[in-house]
């Protein structure tokens, strides 16, 4: 359990007028318990939800998601 | 309970109310094989009035944290979980089973009375699927407490 992927979630979310985890999670159509278990590192979320978290901050998902240390 | 999913919050339920009300099941077949008087008509009473029971109990449960909650998508992790736990519950399921199966064929072995009485072979196999049960409603809990 727990994951090798690490992410910026939570830190672009406060960038972002301090966006509620409620609010990414409406955009990105999850859970708000999925988005505060990704923040956690307790969810590694699928390319699809990867790469719609990042369409939310206007991000490419390397900027928002990356590979610990292996 | 405000960060606990709908599903979380009807695994921890449902576990509670079967767990009690298994137990108590059980117990009371045991009580009633011990005295003599486990047959069809004792254990088909006891289950079906446990099992209306149950069903009150999960239906009120169930209707109450859907009101109290606010609207929730079932999302891919939520999948993702019920997969798994499902998946580990199924393998408890089969191993119980067998266990039971072993237990039929053995009987000789491991006490004649287990292979020749219908009732003891039928709560057998309903603890096996109480049992898969029960794993199944704690590994969701596990996953979604420390991840999947």
């Amino acid at each position: 359990m727990g994951s090798n992927l690490t992410n910026r979630v939570r830190e672009l979310r406060d960038a972002n007028d301090r966006m509620t985890q409620q609010a990414l999670a409406d955009a990105v159509g999850v859970s708000r318990q999925t988005i505060i278990a990704i923040e956690s590192g307790r969810y590694s979320p699928s390319l699809e939800v990867a790469l719609k978290i990042s369409r939310a901050f206007a991000l490419p998902v390397e900027s928002v998601f990356s590979l610990g240390n292996l | 309970m405000t960060n606990l999913s709908f599903h979380e919050k009807s695994a921890i339920g449902t576990l509670i109310a079967l767990w009690f009300i298994g137990i108590f099941y059980f117990h009371s077949v045991w009580d009633l094989w011990q005295a003599g008087m486990l047959h069809p008509a004792s254990m088909t009473g006891l289950a079906t009035g446990l099992t209306i029971l149950l069903v009150i109990v999960l239906i009120g449960y169930h209707i109450t944290i859907a009101v109290t909650a606010r609207p929730q998508v079932d999302d891919e992790r939520d999948r993702l979980i019920a997969w798994r736990a499902g998946n580990i519950g199924g393998v408890v399921l089969g191993v119980a089973v067998i266990g039971v199966v072993v237990q039929i064929v053995l009987g000789g072995f491991f006490g004649q009375a287990f292979a020749d009485s219908p009732m003891l072979i039928a709560n057998a196999l309903i603890a096996a699927v109480f049992i898969a049960t029960v794993v199944e409603l704690v590994m969701t809990l596990v996953f979604y407490r420390r991840g999947v």
